[in-house]
C-alpha cells in the first residue's frame, strides 16, 4: 500500500505490561525520532491510517480494540507490536487473555522482541512510509 | 357601535355558556367564541379599509360617565391582531382538554379574555378603558392560576403576576386620571385636545408614570418578572394569548400616551429607549441561557417588546429633526408587533402541543420530536425562523424596516440622538445575534437528535386541532413575509393615526420600497436566492463527494472504544448556551453548588458528587427579593401594631383623623 511518506497511527494498548510503550516513547523521542520518517502518532481513530497494538488481548479490550478497527477510516492497517500481540509470550493462556490481536482484528505487519528494540520498530515502520 | 356592542354581547353570552354541562362545554363557548373573534376581527378590517373610526358613546351600564367607544385604525390595528392570535388559540383549547382545561372558571375565563382583549383597544374614554383593561388582567389572572391546587410554582406566578398587573394598573389609572382632570370629558380625543395646555413637568411625569404603567404590561425589564413565570405556567392557549396578543396592548398603551401627550421632549424617549435596550439585551441573554422551552419563549417577548420600544423611542427622538425616519420608525414598530404576535404564538402554541405530549418543558429532557411531531416541530421551526429574523418571515421585514429607520434617522440628528441611535444600533444587532443562539439551541436541543427521556421517547402527535392552531399563524408568518404588501396599507395607516407617514414607504406584494430614502428589499428574492445557493452548494458537495460505485460504510459514532448507547452523552440545552454563559458570568451570576461526599474508610474515593445550577432571573434575586424580605420583615413588625386593645385602636382613629384634618386645613 503506498501511504505518500506519511504513516499516522493510533496506539491502542489492549493489555500490555508497558514494556513496549517504553519502546514506543523512545521510537518518537530524540534519539529515534520516527517523525523524521513521516510517522505519527496521533489521538483519534478516525485519524489514523494503522493501528499499532500492544499487549495481549484481555477480555475487557477486545470490544473497545475491535470498535477502535471499525472507527478507522479505509485502507487501514494493523501493526501486532511486540511478541504479547503476536502470540500471548508469556501471558498465553492467561485467565484474562482473549487472545493474540490477530484473534481479534486482521493483522498486517508483526514486528518480534520482547519489547521490540526502537530500531526494529523504526524499521518496521519504514517499510510503510518508504522513507 | 353595534358591531362592537355585539362582540361585548356574544362575549358575555360565551362566558356564561361555560356553565353548561361538561360534554358540550368547550365546544360550544369556542364556537360563539370563534363568532366572537370573527366579528371582532370583521369590524377591525373594516375600520382599516374605510380609515374611518368607529366611534360611540352611551350614558348607560357605567354610572356618571357611561361607556365612550372611539375605535380608531390604530386601535383597530390590534385588534385585528389580537383576533388572529385569539382564533388560532381558541383552536388549539378545543384540542387542550387536559390540565383541567375545560372547567367552568377555566373556560369562562378564557372566554373573557378574549373579549376583553379584542375591546381594550376601542376604549375611547378613561373608564371604560380600565374597566377593560382589569377585566383583561383579572380573567387572564384565572387563566394564569389555572393548576395551583397541584403546584407550587402556578401559585407563585399567579402571585407575582397579579401583584404586577395590579401595580402596573394603579400606574395607569393615575397617569390618566391626571390628564381627565385637566380635560373637559374623560374620553381620549378630549384629553388629547387638553394635554396640550398642561405645564411640561406635568406632562413628563405623566409620560413616565404611564411608560412603567404600561411597560410593566409589556414585560419591559426591570418589571418583567411576572413575564417568564406567568407564560411557562399558563396553559398553551393562554399563554400564546398572554405572549402574542396582552403584551402588544401595553404596547398599545405607550403609543396612547404618546397620542395623548404629543411627542412631546428628547429625555422622555431617551427614558423609553434606555428601558427598551436593557430589555432587548437582558430578554434575549436570558433566552439564550434559558433551558425551560416556555422560559425562554417569555424572555424571547421580553426581548422583542424590547425592540419595540427601542423603534418607538426612535420615532419620538427623529420628531423634530427627520419626519420621514420619525414615521417610518413607528411603521416599523407596528410591523414588529403584528410580527411578533403571530410568530410567537406560533411558538407558544408549538411549546404547549410539546408539553401536552411529553409533560416536560425542560429541553434538557425533551429531543428527537421531529420524528415523532413532524407537524408541531414544523411549526416551530417556521417561527424560530421567524422570530430569529430570517428572511422570507415576516421578522426579517420588520427588523429590517427598524434598521432602516434607525440608519436614516441620524441625518440632520442632534449630538444625543446621534449617541442613543448609535447605542439602538448596537442592541438590536447584539440582540439578534442571542436570539439566533437562542432558538438554535430551542430547535437543535429540543426536536432534533435522539429522545431525552422516556416521555420525550414514546410522544404522540397531538390532536389534529392543537395541530391545526398554531399552522394557522405559522401561514400567516409565511404570507406576510413573503408578500409584505397584505398588510402594509392597513399599517400605515394605524400609524397615521399617530404621525402621518412622511417616509415614502409603499409596499409591493413581494417587497418593500422606501423612496424618500432610496432603500428597498425583496424577502422573496433573498430567500430564492438562498435556497438556490443551498441547491448549487448540495450539487457541488454531490460532485465533490464519493464517486458513483463507491462503498459508504455506516458506522457508530466514536466513543472512545465504548459503545454510544446513552442519549445523554448528546449536547444538552446547558452544554450549549455554557459558553455564553461562562462570557456573561459578571451579568448573569449563575449559581453553582458541587458537593462531594467521601466514602468513610479513605477521602480518595468519592461515594457521590451532586451538582446542581441554577440560572434565576438576577433582577429578581438582587432588585425584588431584597424589597419582598423588607416588606416581609416590617410586616411581621406592623402586627405588634394590633395588641387587641380598643382603646389603642380609638387611638389610632383619633390621631388618624386629627392628621387628616391639619393636612387638609
Amino acid at each position: 500500500m503506498n501511504l505518500r511518506h506519511s504513516l499516522q497511527l493510533r496506539h491502542v494498548d489492549a493489555g500490555s505490561c508497558n514494556g513496549c510503550e517504553i519502546e514506543i516513547g523512545s521510537v518518537f523521542g530524540p534519539v529515534y525520532d520516527a517523525e523524521r520518517i513521516g510517522a505519527r502518532l496521533v489521538a483519534s481513530p478516525r485519524h489514523a491510517d494503522a493501528l499499532l497494538v500492544t499487549g495481549p488481548v484481555t477480555h475487557n479490550m477486545a470490544s473497545p480494540l475491535e470498535r477502535t478497527y471499525l472507527a478507522m477510516p479505509e485502507p487501514r492497517l494493523v501493526i501486532a507490536l511486540g511478541d504479547c500481540a503476536r502470540d500471548c509470550g508469556v501471558f498465553s493462556g492467561g485467565y484474562a487473555v482473549a487472545g493474540a490481536v490477530a484473534d481479534v482484528v486482521p493483522v498486517d505487519l508483526e514486528i518480534p522482541g520482547c519489547p521490540p528494540h526502537p530500531d526494529e520498530i523504526v524499521s518496521a515502520l519504514r517499510r510503510f512510509t518508504n522513507r | 357601535m353595534i358591531v362592537l356592542a355585539l362582540v361585548a354581547g356574544l362575549g358575555v353570552l360565551a362566558t356564561l355558556t361555560a356553565l353548561v354541562p361538561r360534554a358540550v362545554r368547550v365546544k360550544l363557548v369556542a364556537g360563539l367564541l370563534g363568532l366572537v373573534e370573527i366579528v371582532g376581527g370583521a369590524t377591525a378590517i373594516r375600520v382599516l379599509a374605510t380609515n374611518h373610526a368607529i366611534v360611540g358613546h352611551t350614558s348607560s351600564l357605567v354610572p356618571f360617565t357611561g361607556v365612550r367607544i372611539d375605535l380608531t385604525p390604530l386601535g383597530a390595528l390590534f385588534t385585528l391582531t389580537t383576533a388572529v392570535v385569539a382564533i388560532a388559540a381558541t383552536i388549539h383549547w378545543v384540542g387542550y382538554r387536559r390540565h383541567a382545561m375545560s372547567s367552568v372558571s377555566l373556560s369562562s375565563a378564557f372566554a373573557l379574555f378574549v373579549t376583553s382583549l379584542l375591546l381594550v383597544p376601542a376604549a375611547g374614554d378613561i373608564v371604560t378603558f380600565l374597566v377593560l383593561w382589569e377585566v383583561m388582567a383579572l380573567s387572564s389572572l384565572v387563566l394564569v392560576a389555572h393548576d395551583h391546587a397541584k403546584r407550587d410554582e402556578t401559585r407563585q406566578a399567579a402571585w407575582w403576576y397579579g401583584a404586577m398587573t395590579q401595580g402596573g394598573a394603579a400606574l395607569i389609572t393615575l397617569g390618566l386620571v391626571v390628564l381627565g382632570g385637566h380635560a373637559a370629558n374623560p374620553s381620549f380625543s378630549a384629553i388629547a385636545a387638553s394635554a396640550s395646555h398642561l405645564p411640561a413637568a406635568t406632562r413628563g411625569a405623566v409620560f413616565l408614570v404611564l411608560l412603567v404603567g404600561f411597560g410593566s404590561k409589556a414585560g419591559l425589564v426591570p418589571a418583567h418578572v411576572w413575564l417568564p413565570r406567568a407564560h411557562a405556567e399558563a396553559p398553551a392557549p393562554a399563554s400564546a394569548l398572554l405572549s402574542g396578543a396582552m403584551v402588544n396592548l401595553g404596547i398599545y398603551g405607550i403609543v396612547l400616551a404618546r397620542t395623548l401627550l404629543g411627542v412631546g421632549a428628547t429625555w422622555w424617549w431617551l427614558v423609553a429607549g434606555f428601558f427598551g435596550v436593557i430589555s432587548a439585551l437582558y430578554g434575549s441573554l436570558y433566552a439564550a441561557t434559558s433551558t425551560d422551552l416556555k422560559r425562554l419563549l417569555a424572555y424571547s417577548t421580553s426581548d422583542n417588546m424590547g425592540l419595540v420600544v427601542i423603534g418607538l423611542s426612535a420615532s419620538g427622538l427623529f420628531a423634530a429633526h427627520n419626519a420621514a425616519a420619525s414615521s417610518l420608525a413607528l411603521i416599523a414598530t407596528l410591523v414588529l408587533v403584528t410580527a411578533h404576535a403571530l410568530y410567537k404564538s406560533t411558538l407558544f402554541l408549538g411549546a404547549g402541543s410539546v408539553q401536552y405530549a411529553t409533560d416536560e418543558r425542560d429541553l434538557d429532557r425533551l429531543g428527537g420530536l421531529a420524528r415523532t411531531m413532524p407537524v408541531t416541530t414544523a411549526v416551530i421551526v417556521v417561527g424560530a425562523l421567524a422570530v430569529a429574523a430570517l428572511p422570507p418571515l415576516n421578522g426579517f421585514g420588520a427588523e429590517w424596516l427598524v434598521v432602516q429607520s434607525l440608519v436614516h434617522g441620524l441625518s440632520g440628528a442632534d449630538p444625543v440622538t446621534t449617541v442613543a441611535t448609535a447605542v439602538f444600533v448596537a442592541a438590536l444587532a447584539l440582540t439578534g445575534g442571542l436570539t439566533i443562539v437562542a432558538f438554535v439551541k430551542a430547535v437543535g436541543v429540543g426536536f432534533l437528535g435522539r429522545a431525552r427521556s422516556e416521555s420525550a421517547e414514546h410522544a404522540r402527535e397531538v390532536p389534529v386541532s392543537m395541530r391545526i392552531a398554531p399552522a394557522i399563524t405559522a401561514a400567516a408568518c409565511v404570507a406576510l413575509g413573503v408578500a409584505p404588501g397584505l398588510a402594509i396599507t392597513a399599517i400605515s395607516r394605524a400609524s397615521d393615526a399617530v404621525a402621518p407617514n412622511r417616509s415614502g414607504l409603499t409596499a409591493t406584494l413581494s417587497g418593500f420600497h422606501l423612496q424618500a430614502l432610496r432603500s428597498a428589499v425583496d424577502p422573496l428574492a433573498l430567500a430564492l436566492g438562498a435556497v438556490a445557493a443551498a441547491l448549487v452548494v448540495a450539487g457541488l458537495r454531490r460532485a465533490g463527494g464519493p464517486r458513483t460505485g463507491a462503498k459508504l460504510r455506516v458506522f457508530e459514532p466514536w466513543g472512545s472504544g465504548r459503545a454510544v448507547t446513552s442519549a445523554r452523552m448528546q449536547y444538552t440545552a446547558t452544554s450549549f448556551a455554557e459558553p455564553l454563559q461562562r462570557v456573561f458570568d459578571d451579568v448573569l451570576a449563575p449559581q453553582h453548588d458541587l458537593d462531594v461526599s467521601h466514602v468513610l474508610e479513605s477521602r480518595y474515593y468519592v461515594e457521590r458528587v451532586a451538582y446542581a445550577s441554577a440560572n434565576d432571573d438576577i433582577v429578581e434575586r438582587r432588585l425584588y427579593r431584597p424589597v419582598l424580605a423588607l416588606a416581609a420583615v416590617l410586616g411581621v413588625r406592623a402586627r405588634g401594631l394590633a395588641n387587641g386593645s380598643v382603646h389603642r385602636y380609638l387611638a389610632y382613629g383619633f390621631v388618624v383623623l386629627v392628621i387628616a384634618l391639619v393636612v387638609v386645613s
